[in-house]
C-alpha cells in the first residue's frame, strides 16, 4: 500500500495546531473577561504555562484505573473528533480522515470523552463530582434535541451526511448554510452554548455550589491532560460549526477569524450572565431552541 | 447429519433428564446440561437451510418444520445465549432450591423457542409459543413471595397475546383453509379488508406482548426483575426476540400484501419510538438495577420495532443487527448484574457501590455493555444505531429520528447511573470482603464483551447473516463491506479506521500518562477526597445514590406521571367492583336461591302474555 506522506503530516501536526489555537483562545478569553470586569487579566500565554506547570508536578494521586484512564478517554475523543472534521477545505494535508466518517458518527464520538470522564469522576468517589456528572448528562439531554433537529434539517436539505459534501455546496458566500437555513443555525448555536458550558449553562462545574464538581479530584498530570484535551476539543467543535454553517475555511487566517467569531458567542454570553439551575437550563433548551429546530425542519420539508 | 427432530428431542428430553438427574445424581446435572447445550449450539449451526425438513400429519393438519435464513438467525441467538446462560448457571444457581425444576423449565423454554423459529405453519408456531410461555412462566414464579402477583400479571398478558394469535389463526383458517406459511402468505392478499385488518392487528398484538411493546409492556419490569439472572439474560436477550420474529413475519409476509400497509408501518414505527422514549424515562428513575435493565430492554426493543416498521432495506438491516446486538449486550448486562447479586445479595442501586476494584472483570463487562447500549463507537452498538438513524432520515421520518435520538441520548443517563451506582462511587465497609465471581461465570460475560468489540470493528461479519435473513423477508438488499457501512445517499463510515484511530491514540496517551511520573503517582482511597476543607468523619455517608436525576425529574415535570399501569389497574378495579355486585346475587345461601326461583316463576306468570302469548 502506498503511503501518502502529506496525509501522515496532517495526522501529526493537526492536533498540535489545534492545541496551540485552543490554548491561545483560552488565554484571550481570560483577558477579555478581565477587561469587561475592569481588570487587566493574565498574559495570553498564561494557559500554556499553566499546562506546562501541571505536567511538571512532582506528586500525583489517583483513585484507581478508571480515574487514571479518564483523561485519556477525553483526549482520545478530542483528537479523534478533530481527525474526522475537515480543517481546511480541499486540502490534502488537513482533511485528515473526514472522508471515512460522517456527521452522525461525529455526534457519537463527541460523547466518548464525556463518558470516559464521567466514569473516572465516578471512581474518585467525590459526591460533588457525581452530582456534576448527573447535571451534565441531564443538560446534554436538553441541548441534544435542538442540535439534532438542526443537523437533521441540514442533512435532509442537502441530502448528504458527509461534511466534505456540505462544504463543497457552500462554495460561495451566499451559499453558506447560516443564510440558507437560518433557523437551523439559531437552534444549533443555542445548543452550542450548552455544549461549551459557559454561563448561564455552567451547571456542571458550578464552582460556588459543588466546588467545581467533576474536575475536582484531578490534579497534576491528569488536570494537565484534561486542559490539553479541552483546548483541542474546543478547536474541533468550532471547526465543526464553521464547516457546517460558515462554509469551512480555505486557509488558516479565514479559519481563525471564523472560529474566533463563533467562539465569542458563548464567551460573551457567559460573562454577562448568572447561572441557571439545572432544570431551568434543560427547559430553556426545550423551549425556543427546539421551536427553531422544528421550524428549520418544517421549512425544508415544504 | 443433524436433523430438526434431533434438536427438538435432545432439548426436551434433556430437560426431563436434568430433572431426573437432580433427584438421582445431582453432581453431574450441571455438566450434563452444559455439554448438551454445547451440542445443541453445534447442531443449530450445522443444520442445513431448507424450507421443509420435517413434516407430518396430526389430526388432519400438516405440521411442517424447516430452517430458513431468517429463522436460523434467531435460532443462533437462542442457542448461543442459552449456552452462555447455562454455563453461567452452574455457579450462579449453586445451592438454590429446586434446581431440577429450574433446568427443566430452562430447557423447555429453549426448546419452545427453537420450535417457534423452525415452524413453517401457524399451528406448530402456536403450540411451541405456548410451551415457551408456560416454561418461562414457571421460571418467573421460581423465586419469592412477590412472584405470585408478578407471575399473574405475566400470565394474564401472555394469555391475551396467545388468544390474539389464536383468533387470528381462526380468521385465517376460515378464509384460506390452510395454516401453512406458504399458503397463508400467498392467500392473504385475496382476503377482504376487515378480516385482513383484524388479522394484522391481532397478530401484532400477540407478538407485541412478548416484545414488550407499549402499551403491552407492563408485565416485563416485574418479570425480568424476579427471574434468576441467568435466565433473565435469556428472557430479555432471546425470549423477547420471539416477538420481534413474529412482528417481522407479520409485517413483511402478511401485512405487506394489504392496501393499508403504509398505515400499519407509520403507526407501528411511532409506537416503537414512543415505547423507546417512555421506557427510557422510566429506566432513568428506576432504583433497582434489574428493573432499570428491564425498562432499557423495553426501550431497545422499541428501536427494533421502529426499524422493522420503516421497512427500507437499511432500516431492516439496522433492526436485525440491533436484534442480535441486543441479545449480546443485554445478556452481558444481566449476567453482570447477576454477578453483583451473587456476591452482594442485592441489585438495589442505592445499597451497593464501589465494586470496581473488587470485581474488575464484571466491571469490564458492564463497561463494554453500557458503551454498546449507548451506541458510542467503536463498539458494535454504534453500527446498529447509525444504520437506524440514516435509514430514518433517508425515508423522510424527520421527527421520528429526533424522538429516537432523544431517547438514545437520555439512555446515557440510566446507563451511567447503572455503572456508577454498582461499580463506582464510594467503597463501603459492607462490601469489603466481596470477591470476583468464579471463572465459569466470568467466561460467558467476557466472551460476550469480546463479541461487541469484534462486531464493532467488523460489522460486516454480522451483516452477512442479517442480509441473508432479509432475503427471506422480501427483496431487500443492503450494501456493506466487512468494516464499512453505507447509507442510501452513498455516505459511509469506516469502522476499521475509527477503531484504529481510537485504539492508537488511546494506547499512546495511556503509555505516556502511565510512564510520566510513574513513581510519584500514588493511589489514595475514596475517602481521601477534596471536600473543600472539611474532613469527613469515619462513618459519614459520601455516596450519591438516591434521587440521582432529581433536576431531570423536575425538568420533565408531569410527563412522568402518565402510566399505562394505572389505566390497567383502573380497568381492573372497575371490573372487580362490578364483580363485587355480582356477589350480592350469588350469596351462597340456599334460601336466597330458592327465592330467585320463586321470583323467576312469578315473573313468568305475570308477564306470560308478553313472553309466551298466552294468558293464564
Amino acid at each position: 500500500m502506498e503511503i501518502n506522506w502529506l496525509k501522515v503530516l496532517g495526522i501529526l501536526i493537526t492536533p498540535v495546531i489545534a492545541f496551540i489555537v485552543g490554548v491561545t483562545y483560552g488565554g484571550l478569553t481570560r483577558i477579555i473577561t478581565a477587561r469587561i470586569q475592569n481588570r487587566f487579566g493574565p498574559p495570553v500565554t498564561q494557559n500554556f504555562w499553566d499546562i506546562v506547570k501541571l505536567y511538571s508536578k512532582k506528586t500525583n494521586i489517583q483513585h484507581g484505573v478508571m480515574q487514571h484512564l479518564a483523561p485519556v478517554f477525553a483526549i482520545t475523543a478530542s483528537i479523534t473528533t478533530l481527525y474526522f472534521v475537515p480543517v481546511i477545505r480541499e486540502s490534502t494535508v488537513f482533511t485528515n480522515l473526514s472522508f471515512q466518517g460522517d456527521l452522525i458518527f461525529l455526534l457519537y464520538i463527541m460523547v466518548f470523552g464525556s463518558l470516559g470522564m464521567a466514569l473516572g469522576v465516578g471512581q474518585s468517589g467525590n459526591p460533588n463530582g457525581a452530582i456534576g456528572v448527573s447535571r451534565g448528562l441531564s443538560q446534554m439531554v436538553g441541548y441534544e434535541i435542538p442540535f439534532v433537529l438542526a443537523i437533521v434539517a441540514i442533512m435532509i436539505q442537502f441530502k448528504t451526511t458527509n461534511l466534505n459534501d456540505l462544504i463543497a455546496m457552500q462554495n460561495n458566500f451566499n451559499h453558506w448554510i447560516i443564510f440558507q437555513s437560518p433557523f437551523a443555525f439559531l437552534a444549533a448555536i443555542l445548543a452550542f452554548l450548552g455544549m461549551m458550558g459557559y454561563a448561564p449553562f455552567d451547571v456542571v462545574v458550578a464552582p460556588a455550589e459543588i466546588a467545581s464538581g467533576p474536575p475536582s479530584e484531578f490534579g497534576g498530570k491528569y488536570l494537565g491532560l484534561m486542559m490539553t484535551s479541552r483546548s483541542i476539543f474546543t478547536f474541533a467543535k468550532l471547526t465543526l460549526f464553521t464547516d457546517i454553517f460558515l462554509g469551512g475555511a480555505g486557509d488558516f487566517v479565514t479559519l481563525v477569524i471564523k472560529t474566533f467569531a463563533l467562539y465569542m458567542i458563548p464567551v460573551l454570553t457567559g460573562i454577562v450572565n448568572p447561572r441557571f439551575r439545572t432544570e431551568q437550563s434543560i427547559r430553556f433548551f426545550w423551549a425556543w431552541p427546539t421551536v427553531f429546530g422544528i421550524l428549520a425542519v418544517l421549512i425544508v420539508v415544504w | 447429519m443433524f436433523s430438526i427432530s434431533g434438536i427438538f428431542i435432545t432439548t426436551f428430553v434433556s430437560g426431563l433428564v436434568a430433572f431426573l438427574l437432580h433427584h438421582s445424581v445431582p453432581k453431574i446435572r450441571d455438566w450434563f446440561s452444559i455439554v448438551i447445550m454445547g451440542v445443541i449450539v453445534y447442531a443449530v449451526w450445522e443444520l442445513p437451510v431448507k424450507a421443509n425438513l420435517l413434516s407430518f400429519k396430526l389430526a388432519n393438519y400438516n405440521l411442517v418444520f424447516g430452517n430458513t435464513e431468517y429463522g436460523r438467525l434467531f435460532a443462533l441467538i437462542v442457542a448461543v445465549l442459552g449456552f452462555f446462560a447455562i454455563l453461567y448457571s452452574k455457579d450462579f444457581m449453586e445451592g438454590k432450591p429446586r434446581l431440577g425444576y429450574f433446568y427443566m423449565a430452562f430447557f423447555f423454554s429453549i426448546g419452545g423457542m427453537f420450535g417457534i423459529v423452525y415452524s413453517q405453519d401457524l399451528i406448530s408456531l402456536f403450540f411451541f409459543w405456548e410451551i415457551m410461555t408456560w416454561s418461562s412462566f414457571l421460571l418467573v414464579i421460581y423465586c419469592c413471595k412477590e412472584a405470585q402477583k408478578i407471575g399473574l400479571k405475566y400470565f394474564v398478558f401472555s394469555a391475551i397475546g396467545a388468544y390474539s394469535i389464536m383468533t387470528a389463526m381462526v380468521v385465517l383458517y376460515s378464509s384460506i383453509g390452510s395454516l401453512q406459511f406458504a399458503d397463508v402468505f400467498a392467500g392473504f392478499g385475496k382476503m377482504d379488508f376487515w378480516s385482513q385488518l383484524l388479522v394484522v392487528v391481532l397478530l401484532l398484538m400477540g407478538f407485541g406482548v412478548k416484545s414488550a411493546t407499549m402499551p403491552l409492556h407492563v408485565w416485563a419490569p416485574g418479570a425480568y426483575r424476579i427471574t434468576p439472572s441467568s435466565f433473565t439474560a435469556i428472557f430479555s436477550g432471546a425470549l423477547s426476540k420471539m416477538g420481534i420474529f413474529g412482528i417481522g413475519l407479520t409485517l413483511f409476509k402478511i401485512a405487506s400484501a394489504t392496501g393499508f400497509y403504509p398505515w400499519v408501518q407509520e403507526i407501528l414505527a411511532w409506537i416503537g419510538a414512543l415505547t423507546a422514549l417512555f421506557a427510557t424515562f422510566y429506566a432513568v428513575f428506576a432504583t433497582d438495577a434489574k428493573t432499570l435493565l428491564a425498562y432499557s430492554s423495553i426501550g431497545q426493543l422499541g428501536y427494533i420495532v421502529t426499524g422493522l416498521a420503516i421497512g427500507t432495506p437499511l432500516s431492516i438491516a439496522a433492526a436485525l443487527f440491533l436484534t442480535v446486538m441486543h441479545a449480546i449486550f443485554k445478556g452481558m448486562l444481566f449476567l453482570a448484574t447477576g454477578a453483583v447479586y451473587y456476591r452482594t445479595g442485592t441489585t438495589d442501586m442505592t445499597k451497593v457501590s464501589g465494586l470496581i476494584r473488587k470485581m474488575p472483570y464484571t466491571f469490564l463487562t458492564a463497561l463494554f455493555g453500557i458503551i454498546t447500549v449507548s451506541g458510542v463507537p467503536p463498539l458494535a452498538g454504534f453500527s446498529g444505531k447509525w444504520m437506524l438513524y440514516e435509514s430514518l432520515i433517508q425515508s423522510n421520518h424527520y421527527f421520528l429520528v429526533v424522538v429516537i435520538f432523544f431517547s438514545s441520548t437520555a439512555a446515557f443517563l440510566y446507563l451511567y447511573r447503572y455503572i456508577f451506582s454498582l461499580f463506582l462511587g464510594q467503597e463501603e465497609k459492607e462490601t469489603e470482603n466481596v470477591k470476583e465471581v468464579p471463572w465459569l461465570m466470568r467466561i460467558p460475560m467476557l466472551l460476550l464483551a469480546l463479541a461487541t468489540l469484534v462486531f464493532g470493528v467488523a460489522p460486516g461479519l454480522l451483516l452477512h447473516p442479517v442480509s441473508a435473513a432479509m432475503k427471506y423477508l422480501g427483496d431487500f438488499g443492503v450494501t456493506y463491506q466487512t468494516s464499512v457501512l453505507f447509507n442510501e445517499w452513498g455516505n459511509k463510515v469506516d469502522m476499521l479506521t475509527v477503531a484504529n484511530t481510537i485504539g492508537v491514540v488511546f494506547i499512546i496517551v495511556t503509555i505516556i500518562i502511565t510512564i510520566k511520573g510513574y513513581r510519584s503517582t500514588r493511589y489514595v482511597t475514596t475517602k481521601d477526597i477534596h471536600t473543600s476543607g472539611e474532613v469527613p468523619t469515619e462513618n459519614e455517608n459520601l455516596t450519591y445514590a438516591v434521587d440521582f436525576y432529581k433536576p431531570f425529574e423536575r425538568a420533565l415535570g408531569s410527563v412522568l406521571k402518565a402510566s399505562v399501569d394505572k389505566i390497567y389497574n383502573a380497568t381492573g378495579r372497575i371490573l372487580e367492583q362490578s364483580f363485587d355486585y355480582l356477589r350480592y346475587v350469588y350469596t351462597g345461601n340456599g334460601q336466597t336461591y330458592a327465592m330467585y326461583v320463586v321470583l323467576f316463576l312469578t315473573i313468568l306468570v305475570v308477564f306470560s302474555e308478553l313472553i309466551f302469548g298466552i294468558k293464564l
